[in-house]
């Protein structure tokens, strides 16, 4: 054993396959990407093609119509006021959670892992036993004349509900791997809650939180089940670009369907570069400092 | 005297912690979490209440709810399995092999998180359809897929892929090439080694991206409605019979499978859970 | 008396941490709080930062009952055993950052911290990351960042467990003279009995959650007041039939008794002038020590542990020794006993 090359050793993993070795290796490369081909990569070219099949004239038209630019306006809006309202849900629970003992810590965190583990459907069903005709807010709602279900708050509330645990599942196992030694240590010196949070949490945890926002940007962008139940489906009003997609699709149009869903793929494809990005960045930086 | 105790007892804890902004950070938490998380979910009970147990019965027992529970579980399942053996064939890939495109696959692994799941399921349903790219050639051979639980079960499939390779992806990276070598000196063909070796390194992983992938599975709906055709009894999934009552103004029925599926999305979670656990006891009795 | 303990007590979970501790430090001194690990001398240490709240007893210092003042109000510096610097800033600005916190004038800082950063050796070095640094000198930078808003307590805990064994040594004097001519009051933790001899000037021998003992080095050495500093302290052996042995025969009453190698000679047979006081012994092993060998003896059964210069005619195992016992530590349950070899005190004989 003491002959084998140190150089040689450290190269095991990637080394010279011999024999079934290389006919294995081929052959699960061959079933893996095929798979991606068929599952993943063919239904965006699906989207691309069918876009374009009948022109530009057509694409153009469908993506200027002014219902998909309302609803593409009513899909920003939710998604920012989602992402800004999560991060700082994530910022605080991520530093109650990471930093103290206390009791019930295991209980609030599956609480927050709640949106994950329920159907879109019901996350909007929820804001409908809240707030609709049968909701116990009802009464109060009419009493000011405010709409939430089948109306735009209804379908930020909807938004932020299915990405709530996004920020701060990204954030809690960082800040709790890093451990509590630099904020006792800064808290010692007389440095506030804030200054501490600035200066020395959130420099470990940019990456992170960076993540977590864009995982929660793609989320609500594309958010569906949840919002189709509290739309209600009004043209121009409250229709998300993903609704519009649905109403389109359903009404035979496939090409404008189509060409409204090649925003949303461009957005999806800027998104996943993004989080390499910002995954791979977060990880070179991390194990230069943790050294 | 009680309310001066309080307070004592109040500075007493406050004090005790070192770092500060535990009361802040707590109050917004809590504050947040009740008021989008909680208290619309417990509404759920409040409806249930007045729903009253003989029509709770009879929502959830409805020979049409039936089925679809049927149909969600099957499609479900099938999916979460293609996606255990899949997903550890690209996990082992990705992590163990170079090749050609290999960052770029492990790219377009997430792509089902950053799809809208709309644009996915109108895709797969034009794909798949009989003039469909893939529809037609399988309806060749007499295999129909869109609007059968086929169609269902390729949507969750897509949606759930990701789960998997992420579970195991980690878990295969830390593992120790010196296991696989020390079991190859000791004479074990590489199917051997991946059995005896890897496997049981990965199999708590693999676990967990299954139940994520089922469970997500179970709730799944933009990307399976428009493949799915909601057909009564054949193809009409959970989520969609949810939908359907509420457009009927059917509260009653739809919260109450609502509940049916809440709670079996806990089950399989806390099933995972046990038997994770149960896994790492015998492991650890074995050591 | 500058910094003092009454009657401290702490349970954490049913584990009793700190049991009835009570001990004072002067100002100015150099404290070294030593014993094994689980001890509690760390939460000694944090429960005078302020880190961990007693169950009862008082902290004081500098005249002052402490126990409600926030750590951060206590006017203490902590070095912290992985040192705690701030990954993400500078060497600069990690010292800086007490300063900055209150709110002190930017030339105020920039000269103080500059003060600092030559005072431990650090010049040059400013705009580093902690990542970029050696173990020594990040602990130089925790060291400083602890010294900068000029406290009036300086605790260290565990101050050399992460650095190398070879710049260990160097770091403890450098520690010692830095801390001794800034002057200020410092308490350490540490395990490493060499460490709090050579740099305290007082130790604290924590066991058990009590104080066993506290003194100067040399007194601790000399005169242990407790079986168990008995034990820790030196090289020491237990021996349990000690009244087997020749000169101990007439010390009853005793359970056990310590031995140490400084108080064994170990010569060739035939070459030892006061044999009668002496026993004979059967050499089991010899280690090669640098600067000393190690001899290992086997007398009545017992191990005995004896040191020789490498200058001296060597010895071989199972060689026929003489070996020349001059003191044992006997103890019992709480009381420790100097005992001398009787047959040497009759005998009046000058011996080196």
């Amino acid at each position: 054993m003491n002959l084998a090359n140190p150089a040689e050793a450290s190269n095991r993993i990637q080394e010279k396959p011999r024999g079934s070795g290389k006919a294995a290796k081929s052959i699960l490369i061959g079933l893996g990407v095929a798979f991606i081909l068929i599952m993943l990569v063919l239904p965006l070219i699906t989207v691309c093609v069918y876009a374009l099949k009948q022109g530009w004239e057509v694409f153009s038209g469908a993506i200027t119509d002014p219902y998909a630019i309302k609803a593409l306006q009513l899909t920003l809006l939710a998604t920012v006021v989602a992402v800004v309202c999560n991060t700082i849900f994530g910022l605080f629970a991520s530093w109650a959670i990471s930093k103290f003992h206390f009791r019930g810590k295991q209980f609030l965190t599956t609480l927050i892992d709640i949106p994950f583990a329920i159907s879109p459907i019901i996350a909007g069903l929820v804001f409908i036993l809240v707030f609709g005709r049968i909701g116990w807010a009802y009464d109060f709602l009419q009493a000011y004349d405010l709409k939430v279900v089948f109306a735009v708050p209804g379908i930020i509330l909807a938004t932020i509900f299915v990405t709530f645990p996004f920020v701060a599942r990204e954030l809690i196992p960082l800040m709790q791997a890093q451990g509590n030694d630099e904020e006792e240590a800064a808290a010692l010196m007389g440095a506030n809650w804030w200054t501490i949070y600035r200066k020395v949490t959130l420099p470990h945890i940019k990456w992170g939180l960076l993540y977590g926002v864009i995982l929660c940007t793609a989320r609500a962008l594309g958010e569906f089940g949840a919002v189709s139940v509290v739309s209600g489906h009004l043209r121009g009003k409250t229709n998300t670009l993903p609704l519009h997609i649905e109403i389109l699709f359903n009404e035979f149009q496939l090409t404008a369907a189509f060409a409204v869903s090649s925003i949303l793929v461009v957005t999806a494809i800027i998104i996943l570069i993004l989080r390499n990005i910002v995954e791979f960045k977060g990880r070179k930086e991390e194990s230069e400092h943790v050294r | 005297m009680g309310q001066a105790k309080w307070v004592s007892s109040k500075r007493l804890r406050k004090k005790n912690r070192v770092i500060p902004g535990f009361g802040l950070s707590m109050g917004i938490t809590i504050s947040m979490l009740s008021l989008i998380v909680l208290i619309p979910l417990l509404s759920i009970f409040v409806v249930l209440s007045g729903v009253g147990p003989a029509d709770f019965w009879k929502a959830i027992s409805d020979p049409q709810a039936v089925a679809a529970y049927r149909v969600s579980l099957i499609c479900a399942l099938a999916a979460a399995l293609v996606n255990a053996l899949f997903g550890t064939i690209l996990a082992w890939i990705l992590v163990r092999y170079r090749f050609p495109g290999r960052r770029i696959l492990d790219g377009l692994i997430e792509l089902p998180f950053a799809l809208p799941t709309a644009v996915a399921g109108i895709a797969l349903t034009t794909l798949y359809s009989d003039n469909g790219w893939i529809g037609k050639l399988l309806a060749g051979i007499g295999i129909k897929v869109a609007y059968t639980p086929i169609g269902i079960t390729i949507a969750l499939i897509f949606i759930g892929i990701p789960f998997v390779v992420r579970a195991i992806q980690p878990v295969l990276e830390k593992l120790d090439g010196q296991y696989e070598e020390a079991a190859t000196m000791l004479g074990a063909s590489g199917w051997q080694t991946f059995r005896r070796v890897v496997f049981p390194e990965i199999r708590p992983a693999l676990l967990t991206g299954f139940g994520l992938a089922f469970a997500r599975g179970l709730g799944e709906y933009g990307s399976v409605i428009f493949i799915a055709g909601n057909i009564p009894y054949e193809t009409q999934i959970v989520p969609l019979i949810i939908m359907s009552k509420l457009e009927q103004f059917n509260y009653g029925a739809a919260t109450s499978i609502a509940l049916v599926m809440i709670v079996f999305s806990f089950l399989t979670l806390f099933a995972i859970n046990f038997i994770q656990s149960r896994l790492n006891h015998a492991a650890k009795g074995a050591e | 008396m500058y910094v003092e303990l009454k009657d401290v007590n702490k349970e954490f979970k049913g584990f009793r941490a700190l049991n009835d501790v009570s001990f004072s430090i002067e100002k100015g001194k150099l404290v070294g709080l030593l014993g094994p690990s689980g001890s509690g001398k760390t939460t000694i240490l944090r429960t005078l930062a302020g880190l961990v709240h007693p169950d009862s007893g008082d902290i004081w210092i500098d005249g002052k009952r402490v126990n409600d003042v926030p750590a951060s109000k206590r006017g203490i510096g902590f070095v912290f055993q992985n040192y705690a610097l701030f990954r993400y800033m500078t060497v600069f600005d990690n010292v800086a950052f007490g300063l900055t916190v209150e709110k002190k004038d930017k030339k105020f800082i920039k000269q103080r911290v500059n003060e600092l950063i030559n005072l431990v050796g650090l010049e040059g070095l400013q705009d580093r990351y902690p990542h970029q640094l050696s173990g020594g000198q990040r602990q130089r930078v925790a060291f400083a960042r602890a010294l900068a808003p000029n406290p009036h307590l300086l605790l260290l805990d565990e101050p050399f467990a992460a650095i190398d064994a070879k710049i260990r040594k160097e770091l403890r004097l450098w520690l010692r003279e830095t801390i001794n001519s800034l002057g200020i009051t410092s308490i350490f933790v540490t395990h490493d009995q060499d460490e709090a001899v050579e740099v305290a000037d007082e130790i604290v021998i924590v066991n058990g959650g009590r104080i066993e003992q506290k003194g100067n080095p040399a007194d601790i050495y000399k005169s242990p007041a407790t079986p168990f500093a008995a034990r820790f302290i030196g090289e020491s052996l237990v021996l349990d039939r000690h009244e087997t042995l020749h000169g101990f025969e007439t010390y009853s009453g005793y359970d056990q008794a310590v031995i140490r190698p400084e108080l064994i000679q170990i010569t060739k047979h035939g070459k030892q002038p006061i044999l009668h006081a002496s026993e004979d012994g059967i050499v089991e092993d010899v280690f090669f020590r640098g600067s000393l060998i190690e001899v290992h003896v086997n007398v009545k059964g017992m191990r005995l542990i004896g040191h020789r210069s490498p200058e001296e005619e060597p010895l071989l195992p199972g060689e026929k020794v003489s070996v020349l016992i001059y003191r044992l530590y006997l103890y019992n349950e709480d009381k420790v006993h100097l005992a001398e070899n009787v047959r040497l005190k009759d005998e009046n004989t000058v011996f080196i």
